[in-house]
């Protein structure tokens, strides 16, 4: 019973570490911009595709499909950079969510066009079971929690001292006074947005050993996880999105167990209407409600 | 007309009553002009025409951004479908309740996602969707789960001795545009009175329509219940013409289509939204010959849309619409 419990709050950890990669990226994009990137699950899609294409097709070893998958995520995002995010900077909320599930729908099905709509079987990864203090693991999923770690820890010191982190931070707080001082706002927005989906790719590709199928329609789902995440970390709040994740995805993993599994996919937005119910800021967000 | 202007002016002819009757002559003989093909098309059309009024009042007078109303579409969709199936009532008894039931689910649904701005409103509110879906799902003993409802009969009324089955396309076109038309004119209605203009106040400005005395709180709600009304009553239309009820019907793809149609036609123009459901109804059944470029070739639409035509189409009717009007 409780090493059920136990089993299944780790394996919750590393599902919510999987989703705090991909909704940190979400949850930045939304700090600089003001709003809610429906496509962000498709550049999760577009690394593991990468990946997945690069093993099956180029014949390359699992480490260097996660840079493939990465790489192509990052080019993808900076097509879409320039040609859409760049434009929406005080364009008002309609804009945003119209044009981000516009772009959704583009990569998807062009992704489909490409590959066919069929399941895919990803063959890389490290599948074998460690045990650690008599609970199997399988390395993959070891390799996940720290990848996480390293990421946010990366993101604090990025945010707190780099050129970059510092002007994300300015435009997430003003954006007149930004372009006032001289900031090239756009410029902020593109690569946050190219950050945003490289983490979200970053995500896919360490996931999908775990996962071992590969579709076009799996970025949905992962868009449809992370917005309830973003919103109860508070919107754009880093550490409070690394939270909520780890919340969600516990969550998940003992609702799975003990309720149901067809039930899994509910909880987010259950508990985030719940939450606002009871919190309308979000659970960490100091400043007035979006 | 400007005050500077003189009677000399030539003025031309004011076409805008013929080209109503022309377009009301067109709207009733479409089963008898256009293919069998083209009228299934304007069907779906004045189908999803029902839910994106209920939207308009939403996003278009009052400000709000949801994405409920695939939801409200579902609940609808499913309360008809049900009652059809169990226990045989007429059209018109399903009709009322999917639209009463939607209505009355959007009272608890409402109260919590109201209190939320922008942002968590919209999420809120897809949250909904994604509900409804698990429990469409899920709630096999009512539902029948994955497998939905199927052979819902087809539309009959029954009035004392009077009955009568809609049947066939044609039929159910008419039937489409009589509901269609009245749902228009209780939109219509409703912007007119004096609560629309509290609505758009409330859209302007909440917290001037507060101070001024606008009961906003309870403004929103009932919206909110109201276009959960009509997005029922689409849902209802939609179960008897596809005759199959399933979890799919709470679907994203739903709501999003219903704010391509509000937000591509003219928020807060009736008109608008009449032309937006035509317009990208048929858009979506003209790219049907493979499903996938279709569907890039709607997010192309959406992008277009988004960047060059920011009000949607209701300039360019406005437009049109004064240029035939006689006056220069």
């Amino acid at each position: 019973m409780l090493s059920t419990i136990v089993e299944q709050s780790v394996n919750g950890i590393v599902t919510g570490s999987v989703y705090a990669i991909v909704a940190v990226g979400m949850t930045m994009i939304f700090g600089v911009l003001r709003a809610i990137n429906f496509a962000h699950g498709e550049y999760y899609m577009l690394g593991t595709f990468g990946a997945w294409f690069s093993i099956d097709y180029l014949g390359l070893s699992y480490e260097a499909s996660i840079v493939v998958g990465v790489l192509a995520t990052i080019a993808v995002a900076y097509v879409v950079g320039q040609l859409v995010m760049r434009r929406m900077v005080g364009a008002p909320a309609e804009s945003g969510v119209l044009a981000t599930l516009g772009i959704a729908l583009i990569l998807q099905n062009t992704i489909i066009l490409v590959f066919g709509g069929g399941y895919k079987f990803f063959a890389g990864g490290y599948i074998e079971p460690v045990s650690i203090l008599g609970f199997s693991l399988a390395q993959q999923r070891i390799l996940i929690l720290v990848v996480c770690l390293l990421v946010f820890i990366g993101l604090e010191l990025m945010v707190s001292y780099t050129r970059l982190g510092m002007a994300m931070r300015a435009v997430s707080q003003n954006v007149e006074c930004c372009s006032v001082v001289g900031i090239d706002v756009p410029q902020v927005v593109l690569r946050t947005f190219m950050l945003g989906a490289a983490l979200a790719a970053l995500s896919g590709v360490l996931t999908a050993p775990v996962n071992v199928s590969v579709y076009g329609g799996m970025g949905e789902l992962i868009t449809f996880k992370t917005l309830p995440i973003i919103i109860m970390g508070g919107l754009g709040n880093v550490r409070g999105t690394f939270v909520a994740a780890m919340i969600l995805g516990v969550a998940e993993s003992l609702v799975a167990t003990y309720v149901g599994l067809q039930f899994r996919d509910t909880v987010g937005f259950a508990t985030l209407i719940l939450m606002l119910m009871w919190r309308p800021h979000g659970l960490f967000s100091t400043q007035a409600r979006f | 007309m400007s005050l500077t202007e003189t009677a000399q002016q030539a003025r031309r002819r004011d076409l805008r009553i013929p080209l109503a009757a022309v377009l009301v002559v067109l709207a009733l003989a479409a089963p008898f002009i256009g293919s069998r093909y083209i009228t299934h098309s304007l069907i779906i059309a004045l189908i999803f025409m029902l839910p994106a009024h209920g939207l308009n009042l939403l996003v278009g007078y009052t400000g709000l951004l949801s994405l409920a109303q695939a939801a409200f579409f579902g609940i609808g969709a499913y309360t008809a479908g049900l009652l059809a199936v169990t226990y045989g009532t007429p059209f018109y008894v399903n009709l009322i309740a999917a639209g009463a039931v939607s209505g009355a689910l959007a009272l608890p649904l409402g109260i919590p996602a109201l209190r939320l701005r922008s942002t968590s409103f919209v999420m809120c509110t897809l949250g909904f969707v994604i509900i409804g879906q698990a429990i469409a799902k899920n709630w096999i003993s009512l539902t029948r789960g994955d497998m939905g409802l199927s052979s819902i009969p087809k539309p009959y009324f029954e009035l004392g001795p009077l009955s009568f089955t809609v049947s066939g396309t044609t039929n159910f076109y008419y039937l489409a545009l009589i509901i269609g038309t009245l749902a228009t004119f209780a939109v219509w209605a409703i912007v007119r009175s004096p609560a629309g203009r509290n609505m758009v106040a409330i859209r302007e400005n909440e917290t001037l329509a507060e101070s001024l005395g606008v009961p906003t709180w309870h403004y929103k709600l009932i919206v909110f219940m109201i276009s959960a009304v009509f997005a029922g009553v689409g849902g209802c239309l939609y179960a008897y013409y596809l005759t199959v009820v399933s979890p799919l019907t709470f679907q994203m793809y739903y709501s999003t289509t219903m704010l391509i149609i509000v937000l591509g036609g003219g928020a807060g123009m009736i008109s608008g939204t009449v032309f937006g459901s035509l317009l990208f109804v048929g858009l979506t059944e003209a790219l049907r010959i493979t499903p996938e470029l279709r569907m890039i070739a709607y997010g192309v639409c959406l992008l277009v849309l988004v960047f060059w035509f920011k009000k949607g189409c209701a300039p360019l009717i406005n437009r049109f619409w004064n240029a035939i009007g006689g006056a220069k």
